[in-house]
């Protein structure tokens, strides 16, 4: 072959290599993972899934809009990948997604590279753009109560909390209590932690400040006492347990009061509900919270009765109408600080048809193993 | 495809031969190369069969990798523990030597800092090296009483599992203490080095498991995934594979030779004729041919549904129960996480476990556990065989199971992984084994009187794993190292709290 067949053979090549590419871009590029339904990256870049898309945005001085080149790729050689590159501006973003084939359905893995490509540091704001129904928690986002999205920590990303709110993976449950006789409307709404999860909640106080703190519960699960057995604790306060069904009998609306204090002097309180150790049922529930001031504590009968829910710094139905995430909805985002040259990545893994994504507490996956599972599993498959 | 293939073409794992080798020298290899079945894969020339697959060959044989070094402080030594008259150099002649045996019989390539550790900077530079070779695991053998804070940092800058060596002399209590119940941390705080080899044998089944792939043998479905933490494949085939491999696989000298093994060694053959031990040797062969054609390690199937479904003339207990004296999962019913508890035993305990349904036995609060196959070499895979009957499967009236008559007034472990993330421990002594008839259900049916469990109904789990002894602070050990919670049954039943008024 001379060099003219060469240059000519290599530009047939490199044109059905592009056309390939282009034609990828025009549809989007699928991925799984072996005998598994595919999931796809469109032309614009987003993750889509059963549940929805996720895409992401770039903002910050430089950065310009851009649109992706969408191709096919293969990670490690072996393991079929989506991979979109943008040029905007000042710096450069890969969105690079795989199918790991973590047990039993399966997660994408979506990672997000941000390089600046200036030569100046820089600060960039990447926005992750998902379903308008979805709600995002400390290490979750959830859509009708499936947890489509692990997020990196939020407490890494720079993000600017509410001054109260839910930060847990826990589920709003509205009407799911039946409360017997007059009580405050909250009695009817929970949340709950399926799974075991902890519910977690956060109240902006004045540093070091102390707060009466009264949990409202309302048990319409269980019949009988031994059950759903619950660890309640309060920031400051001595830890308590109770067994709703023992101590007010089912469909009965009960309280806890707390002598709550910012301990750590962080400015906030923190509640956590948790299954007790030992209780069959582990999923933790919680109806109502009152925060009120330090001092001479309330009557529990009048709080119950929610008489005294003007006279609370914060009164929360929990899982109900005024209830909301510490963390704002929408647009979910996180601040990236860039050396010159230098770049950062964030890694997310989504659920895929028929799948859920990892909760953090309750699961080891971690980006490296999900790609060494990944680049295991392809490099023995032989489709049959 | 030839069953000896090596999986996978990465640089570091130690060759097929080296890993025989070594397997030759463990329990397993032991068990492989024993008396009775293993006779079969002695005699692979007599069968001049292509497809002939010995079972060694599929046993998972992964590169261990563990870094290694003594810590010291300056010499010479002046007050406090060990103390003066410690003579340094002759135990770390000992130790490094035990070290150097235990690493050659567990197949593990140990990596020992030429020299000890004996400063701030010494550690430093030891844990950057281990942060840039990212061993499996890291032993470090304790010479100093003031040298603890090393390992708090050792392993909280690498994140890689740590196993203390700390000889008696070198701790109090408190030292122990704080740093023994971390997760990733495996103390042995005593004068017994089986106790570091202990630690060393948890990395090893660790590798062992992420090396594995089980065959998940059910529905009509082909797909592969990975199990977290544990890190093994599993393989989902088609049910019907098994069922038309079997088909195909005729009577061959193989499958006479292991039939006619099968009934010579049985104390006792009740139900099962010539040809239902042909049967059950024909499994036998077509479970090593597929795991070998699907590069697997390990297998659980859907056999009561194709009992069922009567698409085999016998259900695979006896199979399973060859295949598991020989280190090899076989799991009942397609019970992932039984198969996983069975593995457990199999790859940290070198001995085969009885998966299991239990029963509470209410007059004599003892828990019954039975299932249709057991291993028989319960004492280890280098150990001889308990005693065995041949039975037909009870539930169907079909082909080979077997009723294994496990030792009356000896320990066991019940071992459950309830997901990768947990694990349930118990454990109790062997009070009876239980004929079937009078008593219906599985053909190996064994009572035991539970440890700290006050009442019979309250043990947690279904399809748990029986072992032969007490492992109970090994399996703990392993799930500490790993990060894996675990679960007791509740030693006294749960008491309803009184209502108030």
């Amino acid at each position: 072959m001379n060099a003219r067949q060469r240059v000519v053979e290599a530009s047939v090549v490199a044109f059905v290599l592009l056309h390939a590419s282009f034609a990828h871009a025009a549809d989007g590029v699928a991925f799984t993972s072996p005998g598994f339904p595919p999931s796809q990256m469109n032309a614009a870049g987003q993750l889509v899934e059963d549940w929805g898309a996720v895409g992401v945005k770039l903002s910050g001085e430089g950065v310009t809009d851009a649109v992706p080149a969408v191709t096919a790729i293969k990670l490690d050689g072996v393991v079929p990948a989506a991979q979109a590159v943008s040029r905007c501006g000042t710096v450069a973003l890969t969105l690079t997604a795989f199918r790991a084939p973590a047990y039993p359905a399966g997660v994408d893995v979506l990672s997000v590279r941000v390089e600046e490509k200036q030569g100046r540091a820089a600060n960039v704001t990447v926005t992750l753009e998902l379903p308008a129904k979805a709600s995002a928690g400390l290490r979750t986002a959830r859509l009708n109560g499936r947890a489509v999205l692990t997020l990196p920590p939020r407490e890494e990303s720079g993000e600017k909390a509410r001054n109260w709110g839910h930060c847990d993976e826990a589920s709003s449950l509205p009407g799911w209590a039946k409360p017997a006789g007059p009580c405050d409307p909250a009695f009817r709404n929970i949340r709950a932690g399926m799974g075991g999860a902890p519910i977690i909640y956060r109240f902006a106080v004045r540093p070091k400040s102390k707060a009466n703190v009264v949990l409202g519960f309302c048990e319409s699960h269980w019949a009988e006492a031994g059950q759903r057995r619950l660890s309640c604790r309060v920031e400051g306060a001595p830890p308590q347990e109770v067994d709703p069904i023992a101590k007010w009998g089912r469909h009965k609306p009960g309280a806890l009061l707390f002598d709550a204090r910012d301990e750590d002097g962080d400015g906030r309180i923190s509640v956590v509900i948790r299954g007790a150790a030992d209780a069959k049922d582990k999923n933790p529930i919680l109806n109502a919270i009152w925060v009120f001031p330090g001092g001479a504590p309330p009557d529990l009968k009048q709080v119950i009765a929610g008489k005294l829910n003007s006279a609370a710094r914060r009164y929360v139905d929990v899982g109900g109408q005024n209830d909301q995430s510490l963390y704002p909805g929408g647009k979910l985002e996180y601040r990236l600080s860039l050396p010159a040259r230098g770049s950062q990545e964030l890694a997310f893994f989504a659920a895929c048809q028929g799948g859920v994504a990892p909760i953090p507490d309750a699961s080891a996956w971690t980006a490296e193993t999900l790609r060494r599972a990944a680049r295991e599993v392809w490099r023995d498959w032989r489709e049959r | 495809m030839n069953p000896s293939h090596h999986h996978h073409n990465c640089h570091c794992c130690i060759s097929r031969r080296d890993c025989l080798k070594f397997l030759s020298m463990s329990a397993l290899g032991a068990g492989m190369v024993g008396p009775a079945l293993s006779a079969v894969a002695k005699e692979r020339s007599k069968y001049a069969n292509p497809d002939y697959v010995d079972v060694a060959k599929l046993l998972p044989c992964p590169e261990v990798r563990m870094a290694a070094a003594i810590f010291e402080k300056p010499r010479p030594y002046w007050l406090g523990w060990p103390g003066t008259t410690y003579d340094l150099d002759a135990r770390q002649k000992e130790y490094k030597a035990k070290l150097a045996d235990s690493s050659r019989r567990l197949g593990i390539t140990t990596n020992l800092a030429p020299s000890p550790i004996n400063d701030e900077a010494g550690v430093g530079a030891f844990i950057e090296k281990i942060k840039t070779e990212k061993p499996h695991g890291v032993l470090v053998i304790l010479q100093s009483i003031f040298c603890w804070p090393w390992l708090t940092r050792l392993s909280k800058e690498t994140g890689v599992p740590l196993i203390v060596f700390a000889p008696v002399g070198v701790a109090f209590t408190g030292h122990v203490l704080r740093l023994s119940r971390q997760p990733g941390v495996h103390v042995a705080s005593t004068l017994e080095w089986s106790a570091a080899e202990d630690g060393m044998r948890m990395l090893r089944a660790k590798r062992m498991f992420e090396e594995t792939r089980v065959l998940w043998i059910r529905r009509n479905e082909r797909n592969e995934t990975v199990m977290e933490r544990l890190g093994a494949k599993v393989r989902a085939i088609p049910r019907d594979t098994f069922n038309l491999s079997f088909d195909k696989q005729d009577v061959s000298p193989e499958v006479r030779d292991v039939a006619s093994d099968m009934r010579r060694r049985a104390k006792r053959i009740v139900e099962p004729n010539h040809n239902d031990c042909l049967n059950s040797a024909r499994a036998y062969v077509t479970a090593k041919r597929l795991m070998a054609d699907e590069q697997a390690n390990a297998l659980s199937m859907d056999c009561l549904g194709m009992v069922s479904a009567k698409l085999m003339p016998t259900p695979p207990c006896m199979s399973w129960a060859m295949l598991m004296d020989q280190g090899i999962t076989a799991g009942c019913e397609a019970d992932l996480f039984g198969a996983f508890s069975l593995m457990m035993t199999s790859y940290l305990l070198d001995r085969p476990g009885f998966m299991n349904d239990p029963v509470p036995e209410t007059a004599k609060n003892l828990l019954i556990v039975a299932h249709c196959t057991s291993g028989t070499k319960i004492r280890g895979f280098n150990k001889s065989a308990a005693p065995y009957i041949l039975r037909n499967h009870s539930e169907s009236a079909l082909g080979v199971s077997v009723q294994v008559l496990w030792p009356v007034g000896d320990p066991v472990t019940l071992v459950r992984f309830s997901n990768a993330n947990e694990m349930i421990i118990d454990t109790g002594k062997v009070v009876s084994n239980v004929n079937t008839p009078p008593a219906g259900g599985c053909r190996t049916s064994v009572e035991v009187a539970m440890d700290n469990v006050e009442d019979c109904r309250d043990v947690k789990g279904f399809h748990q794993v029986v072992t032969y002894g007490n492992h109970r602070r090994m399996l703990e050990a392993f799930c500490q190292l790993y990060d894996i919670k675990v679960v007791r049954s509740p030693e006294h039943r749960p008491e309803p709290e009184a209502k108030i008024v």
